[in-house]
Parts: structure tokens; C-alpha cells; sequence
């Protein structure tokens, strides 16, 4: 959460309170992995919503067929496939670290931190593998040829 | 001050909306992404203009069971067969209309929260504040729209 203005105002100094303003914009921290995941969060979170606002704009689609016929059939060109998986992606990530923070805040996993983030990075892994096999798999297809690919469990 | 009252229940409705997310989510991927009869995208990739995705022969008979043996299995046809059962089409508008309120809380109270750590002018803050949440307004009315009108 951010540091209310109110409650710490700026130096008496109004050069000092300048550059104290300019420099707790964007305060730097030692990147330790706590932080990298905080920092992740923050911007898998931010994708998250631009891409909500795409998602629901894009399905007012739903009340023609012929136009959603054509979002959908475009959702299928190579580019909607990559970004499908960084989709994935984002989302695995997001929703795990989210879980994580959950588990930590509500049930005062605390202790259990170090093993919680391991098992969570695995489960991870493997919803990213196992959900965006579909993209992987329709990528390798029209890459390499029909038949290319294993189907596996598709 | 009550706007600290009210910012705790956002944060442990921001943990609460979360969770379910993850839930709901699970269901939708499932439903739109592997499901062989309901799914929406299939795995395979297109290119060519007014080329259609070829669905599985699940999606299809699916289609021509509720739409005739004439009928094809187009992207709105797939859609469309899941809402041809009124006590599904009622629970799957139903879950959509409750996703799009836990997504948009979600997704825009996080938003905020950014926001407000780094817009630093209480005026700033308003307004970003305001113009999201207006933002967030009117995405649930259209999405609303949609789920509901789907099929009409």
C-alpha cells in the first residue's frame, strides 16, 4: 500500500522537497526474490486488466454471429496463439503469487514460506506446461507440417 | 477516518475475490479452451481470410443435435449450442455475470492500488480513482449486456 501523503508531508525545504518527491516516486529497493515477485505481481496484474478490458470489449461481438465468427477465426492467427500463452503465462503466475500471498495472510503460512514458494514455482510450471500445450501444439502444427506434433492429451 | 475502515474490508475483499478467481477461471479455460464439444478456440492455427477453426467431431455432432443435420459448427454455432438448454444457458449467464463482477473488483481495485502508490497528489489520486472505477462502470454494463442478450 502507499505512503500517505498526509501523513508524511514533504521537508520544510521546498528544494529538498523537490527532489525528495522525485525520488520516492519510484523508490529503489535491493532486488532480492521476495521483491522480484512483488514486482512481477504488480505487472502480470496490470496486463491482467488491460487485457480484461480488450476481453469484455471484444465480446459485445456476441450479438452478431458474422463478427464473432471473424474475432474468433482471428483468435486463431499465429500472433493471438503466442499471445495465448503469454496469457497463460500472466495469469499462472499471477493467480499462484496471489495464492501464495493468500496463504500467507490469511492462514499465517509465514513459516512454511521457503517450501510454500517452491511448491507453488512447480505448480506453476506445470499449469504453464500443461495449459498452454493447446498453443504450443497449434504453433508446432502450422509450423512444422500436419502431424508434427504429439497431440499428447489434447 | 472511515475511508481506513473501508480500505481494510477492499483489501481482504481484494484476497477474498482472488481466490475465487482462481476457481472461476479453471472453469472458464476448461469450458473455452478444452472442452471438445463446448470449446470455443481450438488448437490449431489459422491464416488464411475467412478461413473458419475446424472443430472436433464432438463440437460438430453437438451442433447438428440441437440445430439440424444442416447445421455448421461455426464459432457462434459452438457458443450457441451451450446456451441452447434453458437451465444451462440460466446458470453459465449466471456465472458470467458473477465472474465479470469478482474480475472487474479485482482487477481495479488492484489497479488502484497501484495507482495511489505512485500518484502522489490526493486531487491526482481522485481522479485516477474516479475515471477507473468510471471505467470499470461501464465495462460492467457492456459485458453485462452481452452475457445476458447472448443467443437472444
Amino acid at each position: 500500500m502507499a505512503v500517505d501523503t498526509r501523513e508524511r508531508p514533504p521537508k520544510a525545504s521546498s528544494k529538498d522537497a523537490a527532489t525528495a518527491e522525485q525520488e520516492s516516486r519510484f523508490q529503489r529497493y535491493r532486488i532480492r526474490t521476495g521483491m522480484f515477485a512483488w514486482m512481477m505481481h504488480r505487472l502480470t496484474g496490470v496486463g491482467l486488466v488491460v487485457y480484461l478490458i480488450i476481453h469484455i470489449w471484444g465480446l459485445t461481438a456476441l450479438t452478431d454471429p458474422e463478427t464473432f465468427n471473424a474475432l474468433i477465426a482471428k483468435y486463431h492467427s499465429p500472433i493471438f496463439k503466442v499471445g495465448e500463452f503469454a496469457l497463460l503465462v500472466a495469469v499462472a503466475y499471477h493467480a499462484m503469487n496471489g495464492l501464495r500471498i493468500v496463504l500467507i495472510d490469511l492462514l499465517g503460512w509465514s513459516p512454511k514460506q521457503k517450501r510454500l514458494f517452491a511448491t507453488l514455482g512447480a505448480v506453476t510450471l506445470l499449469i504453464i506446461l500443461v495449459g498452454g500445450w493447446p498453443s504450443i501444439y497449434a504453433l508446432g502444427e502450422w509450423l512444422f507440417g500436419p502431424g508434427s506434433m504429439p497431440s499428447l492429451f489434447l | 477516518m472511515a475511508s481506513s475502515q473501508s480500505n481494510a474490508l477492499n483489501w481482504f475483499l481484494h484476497r477474498i475475490t482472488g481466490t475465487f478467481l482462481v476457481f472461476m477461471l479453471i472453469t472458464h479455460f476448461w469450458v473455452q479452451h478444452y472442452d471438445h464439444q463446448v470449446a470455443s478456440v481450438t488448437h490449431e492455427v489459422v491464416t488464411e481470410k475467412n478461413e473458419m477453426p475446424e472443430y472436433p467431431e464432438e463440437a460438430k455432432e453437438g451442433v447438428k443435435a440441437r440445430f439440424g443435420p444442416d447445421a455448421e459448427a461455426t464459432p457462434y454455432q459452438v457458443v450457441m449450442q451451450r446456451l441452447a438448454d434453458p437451465v444451462y444457458a440460466f446458470l453459465w449467464k449466471g456465472f458470467n455475470v458473477l465472474f465479470l463482477i469478482v474480475a472487474l473488483h479485482h482487477g481495479f481495485y488492484g489497479l488502484n492500488n497501484v495507482m495511489t502508490d505512485y500518484i502522489r497528489n490526493p486531487m491526482g489520486r481522485l481522479i485516477a480513482s474516479v475515471l477507473s472505477w468510471t471505467v470499470a462502470l461501464g465495462l460492467f454494463i457492456i459485458g453485462t449486456y452481452s452475457v445476458i442478450t447472448a443467443g437472444w
